[in-house]
């Protein structure tokens, strides 16, 4: 059972212990990123095991609907692909 | 949502708490040292044994490095946005690290030898590393010492703290409250790093160690000195003429790096010289201070 995603091979992550807040940074060079609120829960739901239904728990902890959010969070993690910060596992992604 | 960089945005770096860029900073040494093939070992602060010592704090990252891989580490640190700022001569009186500084992960001393554990520092480092084990740090596995072997090492790293309660607090936590398991453990490590010397500060029987060459480094270490001992003892400490001659010219030099890291600032020539004429001035204020102090106990 994996995640829908996995962290890039060059960044290191560390989580509040809150989970409130990730931490990201390129490795070795940086820079040195931050991801709060939504944008953290995004994070941790596409990055923790199983991939099956993660936008499903993002949605279920903001109180919305999974097609509310969809748009938003694809973006986000578009941006975040963009940035080789997330790779996908072959698991469950947006479409899936 | 949206991330955003600290680099671009000096608020979102100023949020980002200390632990978290000091684990990122040992991550990102970790990922250099795979890069280049260096042996590197974290040390003390995030990478210590949380058990050992809870809530101990820090404000930068140790890591020793195999000594043969030294310069390559170094080297490569500093293409990878690592800025040295203290050269291992001026560093400290055991001139054991360097200082270097990333602007998103903070400070980083990287070690050459560790102060007190022998025979050479290579020798030491291989003895460390033969028994490693790793710890995840920013996200990145980590080579850090066995657990009893980082007791040892926090000991000999109290045993050159003088007063800090940092260090008496550790000394505390690892040894005075240690059942006689754990120091069994700890002085195997001590033993198997011939770090005698060092470890006599901790039982009280340094003055046993007086014709030792480092005895006066760890002496002033320990319990303190005015600038001209210190430099009295790292000449004495120094392996061979060469090395003496080095360090004692190195006494009257002007650490310009150190300078600049203070002021915060590139300093100007007349900084430079007016900290290299203040210096052998206050080495010998502090010395006539010393010895005002101590005539009395000399006539005893």
């Amino acid at each position: 059972m994996s995640a829908a995603y996995v962290p890039g091979p060059d960044v290191g992550v560390t989580v509040s212990p809150d989970g409130s807040t990730v931490y990201l940074a390129h490795l070795p060079e940086g820079p040195l990123l931050v991801l709060d609120g939504v944008a953290a829960l995004v994070w941790v739901e596409a990055t923790t095991a199983p991939a099956a239904g993660w936008l499903e728990r993002v949605a279920a902890t903001v109180s919305r609907s999974a097609g509310d959010i969809a748009a938003d969070v694809d973006t986000f993690v578009r941006d975040l692909r963009a940035r080789r910060l997330l790779e996908e596992t072959g698991g469950e992604d947006l479409d899936g | 949502m949206a991330t955003h960089e600290t680099s671009e945005a000096t608020d979102a770096a100023a949020s980002v708490p200390l632990e978290v860029r000091i684990g990122f900073a040992h991550a990102s040494a970790q990922r250099v040292a795979d890069r280049c093939g260096a042996d590197v070992l974290h040390v003390k602060g995030a990478a210590l044994d949380p058990d050992l010592v809870p809530g101990r704090s820090y404000s930068d990252a140790d890591v020793l490095v195999r000594p043969r891989h030294l310069q390559v580490l170094m080297d490569e640190l500093q293409t990878c946005g690592w800025e040295l700022i203290n050269t291992f001569a001026f560093g400290s009186s055991f001139e054991h690290s360097a200082t270097l500084r990333h602007k998103d992960f903070g400070l980083l001393d990287l070690h050459r030898v560790f102060p007190g554990a022998g025979p050479t520092a290579a020798t030491a480092f291989e003895t460390l590393w033969a028994e490693h084990t790793t710890t995840v740090l920013g996200g990145v596995d980590c080579a850090v010492p066995s657990r009893h072997a980082q007791v040892a090492l926090l000991l000999l790293h109290a045993a050159r703290g003088g007063s800090d309660p940092k260090a008496a607090h550790d000394v505390q936590s690892v040894w005075t409250s240690a059942d006689d398991e754990q120091r069994a453990q700890a002085l195997d490590w001590v033993d198997r790093l011939d770090a005698d010397l060092a470890f006599s500060v901790i039982t009280g029987t340094l003055d046993d160690h007086r014709d030792h060459p480092a005895y006066d480094l760890w002496r002033v270490a320990a319990r303190g000195g005015t600038r001209l001992e210190e430099w009295r003892a790292r000449v004495r400490a120094a392996q061979g003429l060469r090395a003496k001659l080095a360090v004692a010219g190195r006494a009257v030099l002007v650490n310009v790096e150190h300078l600049t890291l203070v002021r915060g600032r590139p300093v100007t020539r007349r900084e430079v010289a007016a900290e290299f004429f203040a210096r052998p001035a206050r080495g010998l204020r502090e010395q006539v201070a010393g010895r005002r102090h101590s005539v009395p106990s000399e006539r005893r």
